[in-house]
């Protein structure tokens, strides 16, 4: 067993005496057995063949403690924010909240409502994976999100999560969006930190009918952070569901993003940006999943990888029999601004009914000299050039983010990390 | 003999792509205000000039000096001939998505004015030049925000080369084959604007294959390409003579000597 197993082992042996909700810790003793049956994914593993947990492997992780969050440079209510894993009520502020909605605590609303979560908590997420595993033995905290029937949301709501470590810890935040038939809102999840740390987070989402969700995630981990996002959708009929995933920061950060288009004419559509310099790598396995009849997944994803960073992105598209009329689209697209930067690709294209439109496809390839060399007869200089086409590539998927506020912060939070983007903020 | 009207000088110009060598000893002046035109049959090297003085690195110079009012170019970088007035209209404009046309052209411009000591435009301030200039090539307002080039036809990609040219100013203008894919009307737009920015200050070489644009734009003098130099020149009476014969008499004559081929 490796430092890290063992740690987390010792910590799921003693996480289902807490006095919780007998469900709770049946969740957890679930989540003990099978992480000790599983072991942490070795490259063996077919969804973990390019990326290697050997860095993550090697040490234990502590839980992570109680810690405030910093002051400054919060998102605007209503927000909830956590800290290591925890609530943070101080430094939340539920101001703005539309009629019908609801944001709490999960640990809390355990405590205080129970029967709610009883039948919703790990219903939609029984797969076989170590990480899952993990978090459902050793969860504390995460957001509970509501929107009641046809209730629409004016202001995205913001959920923060921090994590601030001096020696190495590890949290496992759990979220849980409940969107009533005809609800609307935008979700944001915002990854931030410092030290050296994992998150291992959950969040599932389930739209009911005609449930409108944008949900917005955006990766911005310390440098020696290892970061694991799952996210579990389920949509039901006519409903419209759009992810977007940023990944910038982490040392090793990889998401899992998967959506089952359970009934008829359910629009998924997912897009993505990771943007890597130094030895970064950067992970995306995506899953959606065709279950019911005329439905509709788009799927964009962009890489930028300069240094030594390394891409992954796995893009997985399942129709089952009797999704017909599935209409499904997968372009991965990736910049390579070094040599030695790498990117692993792998569509997969999974089909088991006969009247479908299913499509794949992307690039991999470097700024191109003829935009170049045009940029620079107009005078432009060569590492402006380089930045201006370089943030083209990006900017296509930052400019599919709904709430305006939150486009401005992520457009300067990628220039920030691209080359010569300080040269883009002189010219704005 | 020093020239002080001579903006461009071209002497014994070599060049090659790839190993092919393409410009076999060039030769040209072009003195300030002046409107040369440069013809020839496909494959004569027209191209790959406005390359080299553009400072395409596909192309290597072998030999030869390219100066511009006595300051080498060739040992500069595309963007400081630019900032030294130097732009070339492609044959071919590039497309940039993600990349709008105004936020571009605001980009370049005060790059120049930057290279050159200047203070930069605001955004304000250089959207009021940037309209008034696509009106001299009637540019719909609406081309301003798209990527630039970006699905635009042909016709439209050449009428943003003029906007180009017209916002940035240069001192030498190199338009590369302007009239390629242009129907008449199209041809005629772009020839004013072309027209409009001739002055006193500006010296501008046209690259053309036909003498059809040389209706429009009357040039100064004509040179005419075969096989990597210039063979023959002339006043605009050379372009109607080549409109009659094709180019098929020019490759069996000799080549006229190189002093006689340049002004």
């Amino acid at each position: 067993m490796s430092g890290a197993e063992a740690s987390f082992a010792e910590q799921l042996g003693r996480a289902t005496v807490r006095g919780e909700p007998a469900f709770v810790g049946a969740l957890r003793a679930k989540g003990r057995e099978a992480f000790l049956r599983l072991h942490l994914p070795s490259q063996r593993h077919e969804d973990w063949r390019y990326t290697s947990l050997a860095a993550l492997a090697e040490r234990p992780f502590a839980p992570a403690g109680p810690a405030s969050a910093p002051a400054k440079d919060l998102p605007a209510a209503p927000r909830l924010v956590f800290v290591n894993g925890r609530l943070d009520p101080r430094a939340s502020d539920l101001a703005g909240l539309s009629a019908g909605v609801r944001l709490s605590g999960l640990a809390a609303a355990l405590r205080e409502r129970p029967a709610l979560l009883e039948p919703l908590l790990g219903a939609g997420a029984p797969r076989e994976d170590a990480f899952l595993a993990l978090n459902a033995g050793l969860f504390e905290d995460g957001a509970l999100v509501e929107l009641g029937e046809g209730a629409k949301s004016e202001r995205p709501l913001q959920l923060v999560f921090f994590s601030i470590a001096t020696q190495p810890v590890a949290s496992h935040p759990r979220n849980l969006v409940l969107a009533a038939p005809g609800s609307q809102a935008t979700v944001v999840e915002h990854y931030r930190g410092e030290g050296p740390y994992l998150v291992n987070a959950l969040t599932e989402i389930a739209l009911a009918e005609g449930a409108v969700v944008e949900y917005d995630r955006l990766q911005e981990e310390g440098p020696q952070a290892f970061h694991l996002g799952h996210l579990e959708v389920r949509q039901g009929a006519q409903s419209r569901f759009t992810g977007e995933s940023f990944a910038l920061g982490g040392l090793l950060a990889r998401v899992e993003l998967r959506a089952r288009l359970a009934a008829e004419q359910a629009t998924c559509d997912l897009f993505g940006l990771y943007l890597g310099s130094g030895g970064q790598l950067l992970d995306h396995l995506v899953e959606v999943d065709h279950a019911g009849p005329r439905s509709q997944s788009r799927e964009v994803f962009k890489g930028i990888l300069d240094g030594r960073a390394r891409g992954v992105f796995a893009g997985r598209i399942r129709v089952r029999e009797g999704a017909q009329k599935t209409d499904a689209d997968q372009v991965n697209s990736n910049l390579l601004l070094s040599d030695d930067a790498t990117i692993d690709t792998k569509p997969q294209l999974e089909i088991l009914a006969d009247d479908v439109k299913c499509s794949h496809g992307g690039t991999v390839g470097q700024l191109r000299e003829d935009q170049l060399f045009y940029l620079r007869t107009r005078g432009v200089p060569l590492p402006l050039a380089r930045a201006m086409l370089t943030w083209a590539f990006a900017s296509e998927m930052v400019d599919k983010l709904g709430p305006d506020e939150l486009r401005v912060r992520l457009a300067r939070a990628v220039q920030a990390r691209l080359p010569g983007g300080a040269l883009l903020r002189e010219v704005a | 003999m020093e020239n002080e009207d001579v903006m461009l000088r071209i002497e014994g110009l070599k060049a090659q792509v790839a190993g092919q060598p393409i410009l076999h000893g060039l030769d040209l002046e072009v003195r300030r205000g002046e409107l040369h035109a440069l013809m020839g049959p496909n494959g004569s090297g027209k191209s790959t000039l406005a390359g080299v003085l553009a400072g395409n690195e596909v192309y290597e110079v072998t030999a030869g000096t390219v100066t511009l009012d006595g300051e080498d170019l060739l040992g500069l970088t595309p963007e400081k001939r630019a900032a030294r007035g130097v732009f070339l209209a492609f044959q071919y404009p590039v497309e940039i998505a993600g990349v709008s046309n105004m936020y571009f052209l605001r980009t370049a411009l005060n790059a120049l004015r930057k290279a050159r000591g200047e203070e930069p435009l605001d955004a304000m301030d250089f959207l009021a030049v940037a309209r008034e200039r696509m009106k001299i090539v009637k540019m719909d307002p609406s081309f301003a925000n798209r990527g630039v080039n970006e699905g635009f036809s042909g016709g439209e990609k050449k009428r943003n080369e003029i906007v180009q040219m017209a916002v940035l100013e240069p001192k030498l203008a190199i338009l590369d084959e302007i009239d390629s894919g242009l129907d008449i009307d199209a041809l005629r737009v772009v020839a004013e604007g072309v027209n409009s920015l001739r002055s006193r200050e500006r010296s501008m070489i046209v690259v053309t294959h036909y003498q059809r644009l040389l209706d429009y734009i009357r040039p100064d003098r004509v040179h005419v390409m075969a096989g990597g130099r210039i063979v023959t020149s002339g006043g605009p009476e050379l372009a109607l003579e080549l409109e009659e014969k094709g180019y098929g008499w020019i490759e069996k004559e000799p080549p006229p000597a190189a002093a006689e081929a340049r002004r």
